[in-house]
């Protein structure tokens, strides 16, 4: 009889064991740096980044992948989901002062640049596979893709900090708060209504087409759902991704000579304090390295990184384009799918709407586009 | 010559990442509290670009 080497009969978990060692150790060690400087807050907002990352790669929770099958195949129940998910985070949001919370809904300005930015950001979600949150939460899963799509994210969100100013320029009507200064159950009303009816379109749509929504579909929105309101209570906004990628890529950037500082976003008072202190101290770039560290714990747990392996070239240079495109939307446009879909629909801000047509209408785009990229459409 | 796998990757990558990030946050100014770029100025986006005037 011949046994097998022990490498052979190792558990899944004993062999993934180096990476969730590595993966503790940098939680750790982060973890330390962030208590040191920002307390108690600083942690829990890092390891509800952690959690948010290890629900998403979890149950596989996406945006891109939900928008592509509605649009290719007129499956709506991912959608639903998602409304689902945005009128949940608006019982929190638009309710706060009700709920004596002090924090504040993101609703940012009806622009040009945001049409312009949330339909580039559309095709780029196609291209790459994933949107802001997809992005991260896979390549804190070990994705091949999502390793070339990154950096190309985080170089293309740079890009996007330059041209912001100057698309400003292009014409703005401002914030613009949907039953803004009707009291707090007026706008919840609203807002609600709207989400409801919309989200409830959907639901139609799916039942109508015999689809079910499935339980574990539901139960990670719930998680998600608490997880966004204590980072809502926590800090003060809603969750926000990509604008840690921003400072990632201007302090990679300023680090190797470029001039960021001079650019007129980085002279903007938040953009300045960001650049001028740690990356642990801007909350998104914080949860964002939480995120990665708890989809790794969580793929290397299941023994999912060594699973993963590189996707052919074409869909490299797709994941490669999409990343440079959702980077610049994300600037533009105010944000991803999280930080101007979901946050932006549950503060009640149209721009969260506008966000949303526009991002379908190029994700349509970018489906078509997807077959020259070696990707189903 | 050897493969470079894509968990090898993610492990420099973190690696990297994890040297970037204390190497960045040992070298800038302290701050006694979390920020975002909205919390400060005339901000009206989570980038903190500002509101119209």
């Amino acid at each position: 009889m011949v046994h097998p080497p022990a490498a052979a009969i190792t558990s899944p978990l004993d062999r993934e064991r180096g990476p969730i060692v590595l993966i503790g150790i940098v939680g750790l060690v982060l973890a330390a740096l962030v208590a040191l400087d920002t307390g108690g807050r600083g942690v829990a907002l890092f390891a509800l980044g952690g959690a948010l990352g290890a629900v998403f790669l979890g149950f596989q929770y996406g945006f891109a992948s939900a928008w592509r099958r509605f649009l290719a195949g007129g499956e709506a129940m991912g959608l639903a989901t998602h409304f689902l998910l945005i009128g949940l985070c608006a019982l929190v949001f638009l309710g706060a002062p009700a709920l004596g919370v002090s924090a504040a809904g993101s609703v940012a300005p009806v622009s040009v640049s945001l049409v312009i930015g949330a339909f580039i950001f559309g095709i780029g979600m196609q291209l790459a596979n994933g949107c802001g949150s997809g992005v991260l939460f896979s390549f804190g899963g070990g994705s091949g893709r999502m390793m070339v799509a990154l950096p190309f994210f985080i170089l293309g969100s740079l890009l996007g900090s330059f041209l912001l100013p100057t698309a400003l320029d292009w014409g703005s009507l401002g914030q613009m708060p949907i039953a803004g200064g009707s009291g707090v159950f007026t706008g919840l009303a609203v807002n609600l209504g709207l989400i409801g009816l919309v989200g409830g379109g959907f639901f139609w749509l799916a039942r109508r087409r015999g689809e079910a929504m499935p339980r574990r579909l539901l139960a990670a929105t719930l998680i998600i759902a608490v997880l966004c309101w204590l980072v809502f209570i926590l800090s003060g906004h809603p969750w926000g991704v990509t604008f840690g990628f921003t400072l990632w890529g201007a302090k990679i950037a300023a680090a190797i000579g470029v001039p960021v500082d001079s650019f007129a976003f980085w002279q903007w008072a938040g953009p300045r304090r960001a650049l001028d202190h740690s990356v642990l101290a801007d909350v998104s770039s914080l949860m964002d390295f939480g995120m990665v560290l708890g989809a790794g714990a969580m793929a290397a747990a299941g023994g999912g990184l060594r699973r993963q392996d590189w996707p052919p070239a074409r869909q490299l240079v797709g994941a490669a384009l999409g990343g440079i495109l959702m980077g610049i939307g994300a600037r533009l446009g105010f944000g991803c799918n999280i930080g101007a879909f979901l946050a932006g629909i549950a503060s009640g801000s149209l721009h969260g709407w506008i966000w949303f047509v526009m991002a379908m209408a190029g994700s349509w785009v970018g489906i078509r586009a997807r077959p020259g990229f070696g990707l189903s459409s | 010559m050897t493969r470079l796998t894509p968990k090898s990757a993610y492990i420099l990558v973190l690696v990297a990442g994890l040297a970037l990030a204390m190497g960045d946050h040992l070298t800038s100014r302290s701050m006694a509290g979390l920020g975002a770029p909205s919390d400060l100025g005339n901000a009206c986006a989570h980038c903190g670009a500002p509101c119209d005037e």
